[in-house]
Parts: structure tokens; sequence; C-alpha cells
């Protein structure tokens, strides 16, 4: 069995009705997705261990299957700079979640730019893939773009060229052009998990950040399951 | 792709060499009876049917009590019949040999329980024969090339090339007379009602081998084999352009979902993204989709986005430069060695700029044809938009003051603009590159046409001069990316 498929099955197992940030990352990191570097802390010193490890300013998230919208339970704390600011976050991230897996401690990523992407299934279409502008303003703008899997590189950049936003991914204020070939690769992968694993039933990333350089990080995610508890 | 039009299912419904109907009678104000007349005045060669429990005679036809009384066994039946006969009726079609029908009847699936047991009838009934059938709740056919007519309006309009499948069958009789306002017509038009047996994209598989449909336009207000659509969208639209016009897209038809990304999935959005992939052209409006599909059927496909718009009237041609800005079009300046080439057609004072604005020429046959000419001939631009302004009276007043009589001078401009317009196609077929012109004069213009008779395009507005040549841009950059790639992805 491979990671991915294992990890769907421990979560069906245990019927949960979507995978954690945590595993969500996990299976789009073994599907080829970059994500943020992270680890999961049991308490508060090893959260703060944690932190040193990955380098300074973290976020702190809680991380439960059951919190699919984080920022909204104040299951998050971000740009925290240091041991001390770790530590007085982690007892509120903490407390914000039932089913507790641990509290995420995550890089955090500098960029202004975000993106969204993400797998919906149609009952005409079947899997389907989106990439958008991310971010506060993704439900406010809607810009997105849409296509039935599977995908090639070629139709891949069509539809990222099919956003208004699309600007934006070139040099924009003093940094570089984000790297689009890793953004197709990206949505190729989405529409590979939908394929490949009918037990998946959506999947958000949200948001996609680029950094200065232009590279891609997948900053949160979440894997809808199918057939899974969804209280 | 089909290998031959005879493969498709659909190819008996469009050309039955006999067609059995039912539910006409000898009152005109029935729907069965407008079909049948319908079919009658379209001159339909074959031999006709009608089929009553009563009549000896229909519409001057001999009528039979019963369809196993014919003396053959025709290719088509056409059912306009109170719902719950038909499944019998369906039944004893299949007795008499029949393969192919239109059932028009409504109140099916559409129509509660009741309706979905008579479906489930009526399903059984042609699985047991075999009968392939558009409908229930559809209008049929209309190929006039057939003389085939099954909807209840006359055919008004000529034979054209346009293939339609439509899920409103207004779409199909109410255009009729719409399409002739421009000399275009329907190849084929199918309405397919509620998609029972034969759907959109068996009709789209027909229409890729109908040999007098040059592009193919769809009216869409739900695709049923989304997969299948799409699969067979991208192998037929490289080779025959597909126009599609999608209503379905109220945001009000969001699904519940647990993730953003099943909150976005807005079916319009989605269908943008199917039809981008498909290699299909989207229309926002019903104008639009017949403005596309003329345009696709009679340009050739343009290399890049690069227009160059000729008037001799400022206001339509800064409209129509406006729409291009909009559309995406650019509109790159008149190079040097171009305005050298235009010189002599233009007085020395004019500006040249894009739109290339001239408020007078010497001789109207420079603007019609010297300039246009040099224009497509410039490597800088990929098509042109033109506007067209040749009032038959002018013509007719010049000649007359050129000491001609009345008579001779009306005849004479017929002459002359039936020739110049010759010569403009000729003109721009050669160019091999797409003009697409437009005319605040309609076709009750004797110059608009016979342009449009001779395949130039001429639409009403600068805008949608510029919205049509935009179609065909998007229709080269989609044609390509179509032809790259295999479906699926990475076979």
């Amino acid at each position: 069995m491979s990671e991915i498929e294992s990890i769907i099955e421990q979560g069906l197992a245990r019927g949960q009705g979507a995978l954690s940030e945590y595993w969500s990352k996990k299976v789009l990191a073994a599907a080829g997705v970059p994500v943020t570097r992270e680890e999961l802390a049991g308490d508060a010193d090893q959260a703060v261990a944690l932190a040193g490890e990955i380098g300074f300013p973290v976020a702190l998230k809680a991380c439960s299957w059951r919190l699919m919208h984080k920022s909204e339970a104040g299951a998050v704390a971000l740009n925290l700079t240091g041991a001390d600011a770790v530590r007085m976050a982690y007892e509120r991230v903490a407390g914000a979640a039932d089913e507790l897996e641990g509290v995420l401690v995550q890089e955090m990523v500098a960029g202004s730019r975000e993106l969204v992407a993400g797998l919906i299934r149609d009952p005409q279409f079947g899997a389907c893939v989106m990439v958008g502008l991310g971010g506060v303003l993704t439900e406010v703008l809607q810009d997105t773009a849409f296509r039935v899997a599977p995908l090639d590189l070629g139709e891949a950049q069509d539809m990222i060229s099919e956003l208004r936003c699309a600007a934006m991914l070139e040099r924009f204020r003093g940094q570089a052009a984000v790297d689009r070939q890793e953004l197709g690769r990206m949505l190729i992968a989405l529409g590979g998990l939908g394929l490949e694993h009918p037990a998946v039933a959506e999947i958000d990333v949200n948001p996609i950040i680029a950094d200065r350089q232009g590279r891609l990080k997948a900053a949160d995610a979440l894997v809808v399951l199918r057939g899974g508890d969804h209280a | 792709m089909l290998k031959s039009v005879q493969d498709s299912p659909l190819h008996r419904i469009a050309n039955p060499r006999s067609v059995a109907f039912f539910g006409a009678s000898n009152n005109i104000t029935s729907m069965g009876t407008s079909q049948l007349l319908a079919l009658l005045d379209m001159g339909y060669p074959g031999a006709v049917y009608p089929v009553h429990p009563k009549l000896e005679q229909v519409q001057g036809l001999k009528a039979y009590q019963s369809v196993l009384d014919l003396p053959e066994a025709p290719d088509l039946a056409v059912l306009v019949l109170p719902t719950r006969l038909v499944p019998e009726v369906i039944d004893q079609c299949g007795r008499r040999g029949i393969k192919r029908a239109v059932v028009v009847s409504g109140g099916f699936d559409e129509h509660g329980d009741q309706g979905r047991e008579l479906q489930q009838q009526l399903d059984q009934a042609a699985e047991r024969h075999g009968i392939r059938y558009l409908g229930p709740n559809c209008l049929g056919v209309a190929a006039p090339h057939n003389q085939v007519n099954t909807t209840f309006l006359p055919y008004e309009a000529r034979p054209g090339f346009i293939g339609m499948a439509s899920q409103s069958g207004s779409f199909v009789t109410q255009m009729f007379d719409y399409l002739d306002k421009f000399g275009l017509g329907f190849s084929v038009a199918m309405s397919v009602g509620n998609e029972a047996n034969l759907d959109l994209v068996d009709v789209i598989e027909y229409l890729a081998v109908e040999p007098h449909t040059k592009v193919i336009a769809l009216y869409v207000e739900s695709l049923r084999r989304g997969r299948r659509f799409l699969e067979v969208a991208r192998e037929v639209s490289p080779h025959k352009p597909i126009v599609a016009l999608y209503v379905g897209g109220s945001e009000a038809g969001r699904r519940a979902s647990l993730s953003h990304t099943g909150a976005l999935a807005g079916p319009d959005r989605l269908y943008d993204g199917v039809f981008r992939q498909a290699g299909v052209i989207r229309a926002r409006t019903l104008e639009e989709m017949f403005d596309f599909c003329w345009a696709l059927a009679d340009c050739p496909v343009p290399a890049g986005d690069r227009v160059v718009i000729q008037t001799h009237s400022g206001g339509p041609g800064a409209t129509a430069a406006d729409a291009c800005g909009r559309a995406g079009l650019q509109l790159p300046p008149v190079s040097q060695a171009t305005r050298q080439k235009l010189a002599p057609y233009i007085p020395p004072t004019t500006s040249l700029n894009n739109p290339v604005d001239v408020t007078y020429t010497k001789n109207p046959l420079e603007y019609l044809l010297e300039m246009p000419k040099v224009l497509l001939a410039d490597e800088g631009y990929d098509g042109m938009i033109f506007y067209y302004l040749v009032p038959e009276g002018a013509v007719k007043r010049a000649l007359l003051a050129m000491g001609l009589d009345p008579d001779q001078a009306a005849a004479q401009a017929e002459a002359m603009l039936e020739q110049q317009a010759a010569a403009i196609k000729e003109m721009v077929s050669a160019s091999g590159k797409p003009l697409v012109g437009f005319s605040f004069r309609t076709r009750d213009d004797a110059f608009i046409r016979r342009l449009q008779d001779q395949g130039v395009v001429v639409l009403p507005s600068g805008e949608r001069a510029a919205a049509a040549m935009a179609a065909l841009v998007n229709y080269g950059r989609l044609r390509s990316k179509v032809l790259a790639a295999p479906w699926p992805a990475g076979t």
C-alpha cells in the first residue's frame, strides 16, 4: 500500500470525514506538492523546541480533522517570533479543537501573493481541478478556473492564464515571477489524487503562498473523505 | 469519430426515406397537424403515412388505422400523441420494423412518478425492438437539405451550414427566420428534449460527419454525459468548430460543500473550463452564437490576435476599436512600408492609424479592394475588421448623374454591386486571412446582401464584428492546445 493509501485508510478506519492539516499535507507532499515545513508538538516545550529547529517566525495551528476552517475557530497563531510567544500561544491554540492530534508548528512563508487550488467531484464531469486567487479575497472576487482531470502541462498553463490575476504571477512588486511550471505540476497532482483515490471527496489547498523568489508552498490544506463522518 | 454519417443512429432521423406520422388529423389547429404540414411544406420527397384510428384521409394523404397496416416499414416514426399511448405505439412501430422515432409528446420524466413509469415502459419498448429515438418532449429535426422538418413551424430559411443540437426546441424552430435575416440556415438542427435515448453528445457525433455541416452550434442547459462530451468535443472541435451557448450557470445552482473549492465551483465557472478544455467556443448570447458560427464557417483561422480595422467613418471605426480592446485583440499601428503602399489611394493629408480611417477616396473600388488587399498582405496583421457602406441609392444617383435613364441606372447598379461583392470575396479568400465586416445596413441593402451571399461575413455592428474576430483567435489557440495533447492527458 502506498503512503497516500495508508493515510487515507487510517482516516477512514477512524471514521473521519476529513484528514487533519498535518495528514492532508503528507498526502499532498507524497503526490509531489511542495508544502510548508512543519511538525506536530504534544506540549508547549516540544513546540518551542520544534520552532527553534524550523526557524522563527513560526505559526501554531491546532491540528484536528474536525477543524476544517481553522482561522474562524481561533485555532491559529501566526508570526510568532520567539520562544515566549510560542509558549503563550500554545494553550490558546490547543484549546480551540476537539480530537486534537497535536499542535502544528509551521514555518511562515514570506510572500504577499496567495493562490488557492483544489479538487471537487462533479456529478457530470467527475474529478475537477481548480486554481484561483487565494487569500482573504478568494470568495469576494471568485477569480477561479476549473478543468476536468486529468490535465497535462499545456492545459494547466491555459487554466492559469485564464485567471484575471494572472499578471500577479509575473514579476510583481519586487518579487520574482511565480514558477508556473511548478503551479501546473501541483494542479496535475491534484487531479491525479482525485482519479487514483476514490475515497478522496474534495481537496482544498488554501493558501498556496508564493515567496519572494517565486517558489510556491502549500501553507494549509484539507482533504475531505468520502463516506466518513462530516458532523 | 464515426467513419461515415450512415453509422450514426441519427442519420435516418434526419434523412428518412419514408415517415409514419402519429397524431396528425384534419384539425389544423392541433400540434400534430402543424408538424405534418411543416413536413409536407418542405416538399418532402419520401412517402408519408399518417396513422389515425378513425380518419381515412389526413391532409389529403391516405391514413392507416394502425402502423401494422402500412405497406412498408418506414425509416422514421413521428409521435405527437397523448403520453399514455406512446409506449404502446412505439412497441407497435417496432413490430412493424421501424427503427427510428421522434417522440414529441411530453409528460415523461419531467412529470412526476406517473411520467417516470411511462418513461420506463417507453424505454422497454424501444429496447425490445432496438429503436433509437429523439425526445421525448422535443420538436425533432429540421434538415432542409433533405427537405425534412418535423417541427411545427415552417422552415423559412435556406438550407445552410450550421448544425445545431439544442436542449430547447424553440432555439431550433424560432431561429429559422432569425438566420434567414443574415442569409444563413441550418444544415441539420435537432431538438433533443429529455434525451432519454439520444442526447446532445450523439448529435455532436452525427453533425461531425454530416456533410452539409461546417460548424456546430449547441444550446446547453446541462450536460448529462459530461466526460463523454469532453472526449467527443475534443475529437471533433479541431476539425469542425463547436460553439456553445450555456445558460445553466446560475449561482443558485451551487452545491453544498465542505471545501472552499466546492463552494467556488459554480456551474458557470466549471462549464467555462470544460468548454476551453474541449476546444469549444463559448457564446454569451444567442446572437453571439450564430455570429461565431458564421465567422468560424466562412473565415480561415487567424495565426494571431493582431487586427487592422478599415473604415471611412469615425464613429463606427472607433466603436469597433474599443470592442477589440475589450475582447483582447491587438491593434498594431500601420507600418511605414504599408503606409507607402497605401499612399496612392488616399489624400496626402490623411493620418494613418489603426483604425485606418479614410474619409475620402478617389475611387470607391480602391477603398473596397485595393486598400484591404494591402492591409491583409501586411505580415503584422492576422485579420481585418471592415466597415461596409455602399447604399444602392447612392450608386444609382451617381449613375443617373452620368446621364443613364432610371431603368438603366438600376440595372447597372445591380450589376456593379454584384461584381464588387464577388471581387471582394475573391480578394479576401486569396489573402488567406479572416475578414469580418460590419454595417448598420441590413440584408435589405443590395450590397450587404450580395456580400453575404458571396460568403463575406457582415455583422450588424463593430462590437459584434470584434467579438466574432476574437472568437476566431480563441478558436485558433484552443485548437492548437487540443491538437497538441491526447485525451486523457498522459496517455
